[in-house]
């Protein structure tokens, strides 16, 4: 079955936007080399110019990617409810997380398989490679409570490896060389993620009819979030991701994303390609592969197999960080992992697409740096006297339009798009315009701490050195104005130092910087602010999901089951809590 | 309170399946060649 409606859709549209992209961001550079030098620019203005162009390319992409998904037709989601015909490992690697939560989540899953007869297609293993022994026990206790979920003995497993090797990817695999063979698909999950019964039996369901099918990612849907800041990005996962990876989907035809959880994948196919070697050389390049997924997909489409990612199956939730700190220490592990695909990029073999996905990656992060030294080098301009060069007469303004227009336009499209195919009903009808600019709002206010710190998460690893993190409690979610600024002070003093500079230097242009420093010098203010608004989150209409307004009864069910297990104290949580046990970051 | 390497896998069915490295880096012959011929205190 080809991807598409027509041979070579894929190819075709992918060509198409690339030169879109391209093709507006040259003619942003023109506009901007002929604001800043004229006819006579100098070497300072080319720099800047090629900066402009590198960074702003990456953000026109993914805007086309949203427009493009905003405007496509409604695909049927794959898979169907039929009883599936090969049997599932839903393999569940867990690294030190709360397993009461994990394990609730599992029975939750668990029931509903089980209610739906699927009890011998569906088993359930705990790959656990947990460190703490204090963790380790609670595990232990966890399981007991499992194995009185019904039918549970004989289904559900757990096992704890002594030692990590490989890390995540490491644990998969050593469940796959010991019973691999036993079963036709995994569901890979991760601790946090929740999944309908329906949702696995469809996914099951598009293995058994599609046979070049190697791999089904779905969009998990961020749930159980309380902050202002965490409620504002499970409104993104369950609002805006949809529609942009619709528009991903058509790009990727079948060399989609694995995200590392919540996909399916086909056993044989993964066991044959994606055994993954330790790559040559020291840390941060060298070493165990960090972010296995991107190259589980890129070597499972190596090998001929599809690897596709369905937007339109839903039932699949996941938990997302409740504040811009713990954010900012998941994108550090994840731009290690994505700078360490510099070294992928001319593997042997690869689709051009898997190679574009790499880069794709390393920009995610590149990005930060470079517009950092763009606002670096644009101060320094103000140092260097006009060429006095003739104008066509770009106007700054023009630029920044541009900018904002690339940023807003695709969420405008899915909010309008949304009004048509009546999305917009499932998030409150109306109340979904104030989410969406308070959304707007917010994500523009912390961008330039997210861009601090994703700049110094570059450096860090180019450079080999962490500067570590202030203390956060286990399952944080508020944090403290004192830890905040423990974490940001850092850049409230490079704001000041811009904005002294800029004043000295050239006060004119000092009103260009100020959207930039402004945000970055509240920066304690802001981690801190954003991180509130636990109390009455749930009933805040602001940012409103379809997960909170019409929960799914498996997210309901998974509630019940840990208030039930932590009522009834079945695993010396309490005294486990009293000594103080924690989870390394 | 359990010990902490309980592993009740026990009922798992053993169907080991290979799992063969794959290959992703190309050879790098100037470097091999650097290496063998130039570097010689670091043979062995």
């Amino acid at each position: 079955m080809r991807h598409g409606a027509f041979p070579g859709q894929t190819g075709l549209l992918r060509l198409l936007t690339l030169t879109f992209a391209a093709a507006v961001c040259v003619t942003a550079g023109l506009f901007f080399i002929d604001l800043i030098g004229g006819n006579r620019p100098g070497w300072l203005d080319w720099v800047r110019t090629i900066l402009l162009v590198l960074t702003g390319f990456w953000l026109v992409w993914g805007g086309t990617t949203g427009i493009i998904g905003a405007f496509a037709p409604t695909p049927k989601a794959r898979g169907d409810q039929a009883d599936p015909e090969g049997r599932t490992a839903v393999l569940v690697p867990i690294y030190n997380e709360d397993p009461v939560e994990t394990f609730a989540r599992i029975a939750a899953m668990n029931r509903q398989i089980v209610k739906r007869g699927l009890a011998a297609k569906f088993h359930f293993a705990i790959l656990s490679d947990t460190t703490s022994l204090e963790v380790a026990a609670e595990e232990a206790n966890a399981f007991e409570s499992l194995m009185h979920e019904p039918d549970a003995p004989g289904r559900i497993f757990y096992r704890r490896r002594e030692r990590n090797i490989g890390r995540k990817a490491g644990n998969i695999e050593d469940f796959i060389a010991r019973s691999g063979g036993a079963y036709d698909y995994a569901i890979i999950l991760d601790a946090d993620s929740l999944m309908e019964a329906g949702t696995m039996v469809a996914m099951a369901r598009a293995m058994d009819l599609d046979e070049k099918l190697g791999l089904l990612q779905t969009v998990p849907v961020v749930i159980g979030a309380r902050t202002a800041f965490g409620r504002m990005m499970a409104f993104s996962s369950a609002y805006y991701s949809k529609y942009f990876s619709r528009g991903a989907a058509l790009l990727q035809g079948n060399q989609g994303p694995y995200w590392g959880h919540n996909a399916i994948v086909r056993m044989r196919a993964f066991a044959a390609c994606c055994g993954l070697p330790v790559l040559s050389g020291k840390p941060p390049y060298g070493g165990h592969i960090l972010s296995h997924d991107y190259v589980e997909a890129a070597l499972l489409a190596r090998g001929g197999w599809k690897v596709v990612v369905d937007p339109e199956l839903g039932g699949s939730y996941e938990q997302g960080p409740e504040n811009l700190i713990e954010y900012a220490k998941r994108d550090r592990r994840w731009c290690q992992g994505n700078l360490q695909h510099r070294r992928l990029l001319a593997a042997p073999g690869l689709k051009f697409w898997s190679r574009f996905t790499f880069l794709q990656g390393i920009m995610a992060y590149m990005a930060s740096p470079l517009w950092l030294l763009l606002l670096v080098a644009s101060l320094a301009a103000s140092l260097v006297p006009d060429s006095g060069g003739d104008r066509w007469g770009a106007t700054p303004w023009a630029i920044g339009l541009g900018v904002v227009v690339t940023l807003l336009l695709p969420k405008f499209a899915i909010l309008v798009r949304g009004a048509l195919d009546g999305t917009n009903r499932a998030f409150g009808g109306w109340r979904v315009i104030p989410s969406v600019l308070g959304e707007i709002l917010l994500s523009t206010v912390i961008a330039p701490a997210l861009l601090a710190f994703q700049s110094r998460a570059v450096f860090q690893i180019l450079f080999g050195f962490d500067g570590g993190w202030p203390a956060t409690e286990r399952d944080a979610r508020a944090v403290s104005l004192r830890t905040a600024f423990e974490a940001s002070w850092w850049i409230c003093v490079v704001a000041i130092g811009a904005i002294a500079f800029m004043t000295l230097a050239g006060p004119a242009f000092l009103p260009w910087l100020l959207p930039v420093a402004a945000p970055a010098l509240l920066a304690p203010v802001i981690i801190w602010a954003s991180s509130q608004g636990e109390d009455d989150a749930v009933s805040s209409w602001l940012y409103c999901a379809p997960s909170e307004r019409a929960p799914s009864p498996i997210i309901g069910e998974a509630q019940a089951i840990l208030a039930h297990w932590r009522a009834h104290d079945p695993v010396g949580m309490t005294e486990l809590s009293a000594l103080g046990v924690h989870a390394p970051a | 309170m359990k010990h902490p390497s309980f592993q009740p896998f026990d009922g798992l069915p053993h169907a080991p399946m290979a799992m063969p490295k794959q290959t992703l880096e190309r050879p790098q012959m100037l470097g091999s060649f650097f290496r063998a011929f130039l570097l010689v205190w670091q043979r062995g």
